[in-house]
């Protein structure tokens, strides 16, 4: 397949595979979740199991002019019973994705954490990253991890490699480019980053990263501006056309992507990965368009291959 | 011209002006002996400093003729080791050579803070040539005789003086292996992990005037097959100029295998002062210690 350069076209892929995915939602009472997986299945790729509040679900699609008959409602005392039924059903294999409504976020990760009944493997990495598409940039990028994991160490970034890549591959890029992003691109032990990047670029070497040519550190311009490697002198076999871009640590994957959203209009899809099955959290203040996206990116990243 | 056997230095050597060796405490046959060797060819010229009657004396006893060397005398081992230090700062003499005074009296001459040899912050390691039976080249490793567990600023520092030798040897771009016991690199392995980073270092220009490659094992370092075999693919494999160890028991036993076992030759000094400084030991060949002398002078 083309590999995917925008949003939009990952949609249209979702939407033309022909197949419907089994969306679990936790706590589904609010409009913001109900309007975006509304759409999902009116499209015909998503089939929506909502758990919550039937009587304030009804209420919502009423208000939103929905019909609460495109969804099945199951319905829970409250939202802790809500959230872990819908893990359950993505656990048991009776739904692929899980998808998180109107419930604090502390409360839904517990029980996605949950040992017995939550789903996470045992020694599994959870980790966060984002499809984004920036009017500036030929081509999607792939950013990790911008929401779950603060200061990820030598294990967990090479968790948040493998995530991405697998993601960027899904999308059709066969051999993505990593850039591991730092501040310069020299290896410093003042910098810790720089060591954990200068060892996984070795195990890519070495083919104990399999599936993508990786080099860091580097800074975003080395990452992503083709002449900035022969300005520098740098000779990185990114060549300024990094597909995946790895964070040292969440403040600087945040504030990249929110600078970008803000000023360079950018548009994003993003969910969590290392669970047994895409897991998908909006934030309320995320445009409905990205809100689609999400749901489209997790449903494609569901598929068994 | 690249060197690739020892003796070669004599030929290279007795083309270029000629350095000054000060050897400390020279008393003894041993040094004597083997500095003669290095004048009478023509190599070097040398000061040795210490008792000039005893000096006198071994080369009577020897059949040397002592007018070939100048004279500085010393009353005691420590003052000879700190006089030939002076005479280096005075500008004298272009590399030291130990004689029969202990390593740690002559280290410490070498390490004074004030009249010694070292510039602030340097590292001072020990650097050996070998010339191993079935080996294409010379093969230039270190460190086996000072530093017990590098850090990586060390191991750095190690790095750059195996380049350093290798690059005055003629070796235009030297390989430069780095030890570990395996290929792959493993986080848990502090030899693994620092030979990644080195490597990446290398790559951006943090070491410069090498090919560096690790982690490595022995085997891909020095044999191409087994690199092919284990499907590694480093312009370093099979063709190592250098090798970095990991620590003092592993070079170590390296040297002594050569030596014990190979019966190859080698040489070996000190860097990292402000000129090279030669360390033999008695247990070393003449020819050995003539070597090691060849070498300091090439790299002074």
């Amino acid at each position: 397949m083309n590999p995917i350069t925008k949003l939009s076209e990952l949609a249209e892929h979702v939407r033309s595979r022909g197949s419907m995915t089994r969306v679990a939602v936790a706590a589904a009472d609010d409009s913001h979740t109900i309007t975006a997986i509304a759409r999902a299945v009116r499209e015909g790729w998503a089939h929506a199991i909502l758990h919550g509040h039937k009587a304030r679900i009804e209420q919502v699609c009423q208000s939103e002019s929905i019909d609460p008959a495109l969804f099945e409602i199951i319905d829970h005392a409250d939202d802790v019973t809500a959230t872990k039924a819908a893990t359950l059903q993505v656990k048991s294999g009776a739904a692929d994705v899980l998808m998180k409504g109107l419930v604090r976020t502390d409360v839904f990760l517990k029980a996605v954490l949950d040992k017995q009944q939550g789903l996470l493997p045992p020694g599994a990495v959870m980790s966060y990253t984002c499809a984004l598409e920036i009017p500036r940039y030929n081509k999607l990028m792939f950013i990790s991890d911008t929401a779950v994991l603060p200061h990820p160490d030598l294990n967990q970034k090479a968790a948040m490699i493998d995530y991405s890549v697998k993601m960027a591959r899904r999308l059709g890029i066969q051999t993505p480019k990593v850039a591991l992003i730092s501040a310069t691109e020299k290896v410093s032990p003042s910098m810790p980053s720089t060591l954990d990047y200068a060892q996984l670029c070795s195990m890519n070497k070495r083919g104990q990263i399999k599936n993508c040519l990786i080099d860091g550190p580097l800074d975003v311009f080395l990452a992503c501006d083709p002449e900035a490697g022969e300005i520098k002198g740098v000779n990185t076999p990114i060549k300024g056309e990094a597909d995946v871009l790895i964070f040292p640590d969440l403040e600087s994957a945040n504030s990249f992507y929110k600078g970008l959203m803000l000023f360079a209009g950018a548009e994003l899809a993003g969910l969590i990965q290392g669970t047994v099955k895409p897991v998908v959290v909006m934030s309320r203040s995320e445009s409905a368009a990205s809100k689609y996206y999400c749901l489209a990116l997790a449903c494609l990243m569901a598929e068994e291959i | 011209m690249q060197i690739t056997k020892l003796e070669q230095m004599f030929d290279v050597l007795k083309t270029r002006p000629k350095k000054r060796l000060v050897a400390a405490w020279a008393i003894d046959a041993h040094t004597i002996i083997a500095v003669s060797q290095a004048v009478n060819m023509g190599i070097i010229d040398a000061i040795l400093v210490g008792d000039e009657a005893v000096i006198k004396s071994v080369c009577v006893e020897h059949g040397i003729n002592p007018s070939i060397f100048r004279i500085v005398s010393a009353a005691s081992d420590v003052e000879g080791a700190t006089k030939a230090v002076e005479l280096i700062n005075a500008g004298e003499g272009d590399f030291l050579m130990k004689g029969l005074i202990s390593t740690d009296r002559y280290m410490k001459a070498i390490l004074n803070k004030e009249r010694g040899l070292m510039e602030n912050g340097a590292v001072l390691a020990h650097v050996t040539v070998a010339e191993p039976m079935g080996y294409h080249k010379l093969l230039i490793f270190g460190d086996v005789a000072i530093i017990p567990e590098p850090d990586l600023n060390q191991k750095i520092a190690i790095c750059n003086y195996l380049i350093k030798t290798a690059r005055l040897l003629g070796v235009e771009t030297p390989k430069l292996g780095i030890l570990s016991a395996s290929e792959q690199t493993l986080p848990k392995i502090r030899s693994s992990y620092e030979a990644a980073l080195i490597s990446k270092m290398a790559e951006r220009g943090q070491i410069k005037g090498a090919i560096v490659d690790g982690p490595l094992g022995f085997d891909l370092i020095v044999d191409k097959e087994s690199a092919q075999i284990k499907g590694v693919k480093s312009e370093v494999c099979g063709d190592a100029d250098c090798i970095l160890f990991p620590n003092i028991e592993a070079g170590n036993t390296f040297y002594k295998t050569i030596t014990c076992l190979m019966g190859s030759e080698l040489c070996a000094i000190v860097m990292g002062a402000k000129v090279p400084a030669v360390l033999t030991s008695r247990g070393d060949s003449e020819r050995s210690k003539l070597f090691s002398i060849a070498l300091a002078a090439t790299l002074a």
